[in-house]
């Protein structure tokens, strides 16, 4: 698991038929100096993060599958909504 | 899922039975900069990747990497390592 900062959003019409319907947000992974990952991440999103906020996302497709169906892709999916984190690198980038 | 733009595709020929009628891409995976600037560029190491939803050179995909990647073929065994999830149509980042 690790900490993300949602960046903004992704329309598809095409994809993986169990990924109908699922709201899927692009991310960065925040590193433990509040820096960022050169590439972002495209994540399963059900609990309505906005855009700005940092989220935990897990990287294991356990609860995707028990949503979605043994046969689903996805695996990166948010988990939880960041209040605080309390952390001498502050992972958070400035939001702990 | 990390994103990445479709460079080419890829045929092997003879390659194992579970790859008999499948179609790989080479992808080329995108970084948050080139996100921004919307240049069409990648920016990542490329890599290979399973793709059944018919995406074509230019596109980006999402692409699963992981044990996650075999699940669409469950419960048969495909030896993959990518699979294109979705292709893009648009990412809205500021």
């Amino acid at each position: 698991m690790f900490l993300a900062r949602i960046e903004g959003t992704v329309v598809a019409a095409v994809k993986h038929p169990t990924l109908d319907g699922c709201r899927f947000l692009v991310a960065q992974r925040l590193e433990a100096d509040g820096s960022a990952a050169a590439e972002p991440i495209a994540v399963v999103d059900w609990l309505g993060a906005a855009r700005g906020a940092t989220v935990m996302v897990s990287t294991d497709g356990d609860i995707a599958r028990e949503k979605l169906g043994n046969t689903t892709p996805a695996r990166m999916v948010v988990v939880g909504i960041v209040d605080s984190v309390q952390s001498p690198g502050n992972m958070a980038g400035g939001i702990a | 899922m990390r994103l990445g733009i479709v460079r080419g595709h890829l045929t092997l020929t003879p390659a194992v039975e579970s790859y008999r009628g499948r179609t790989l891409v080479v992808l080329e995976p995108v970084t948050m900069e080139n996100l921004r600037a919307k240049n069409g560029l990648g920016g990542g190491k490329s890599l290979i990747a399973i793709d059944e939803l018919g995406a074509a050179k230019g596109q980006m995909v999402a692409f699963t990497e992981g044990r996650e990647a075999a699940n669409p073929f469950w419960p048969g065994s495909v030896p993959v390592d990518a699979y294109c999830s979705l292709i893009v149509d648009s990412i809205d980042v500021r």
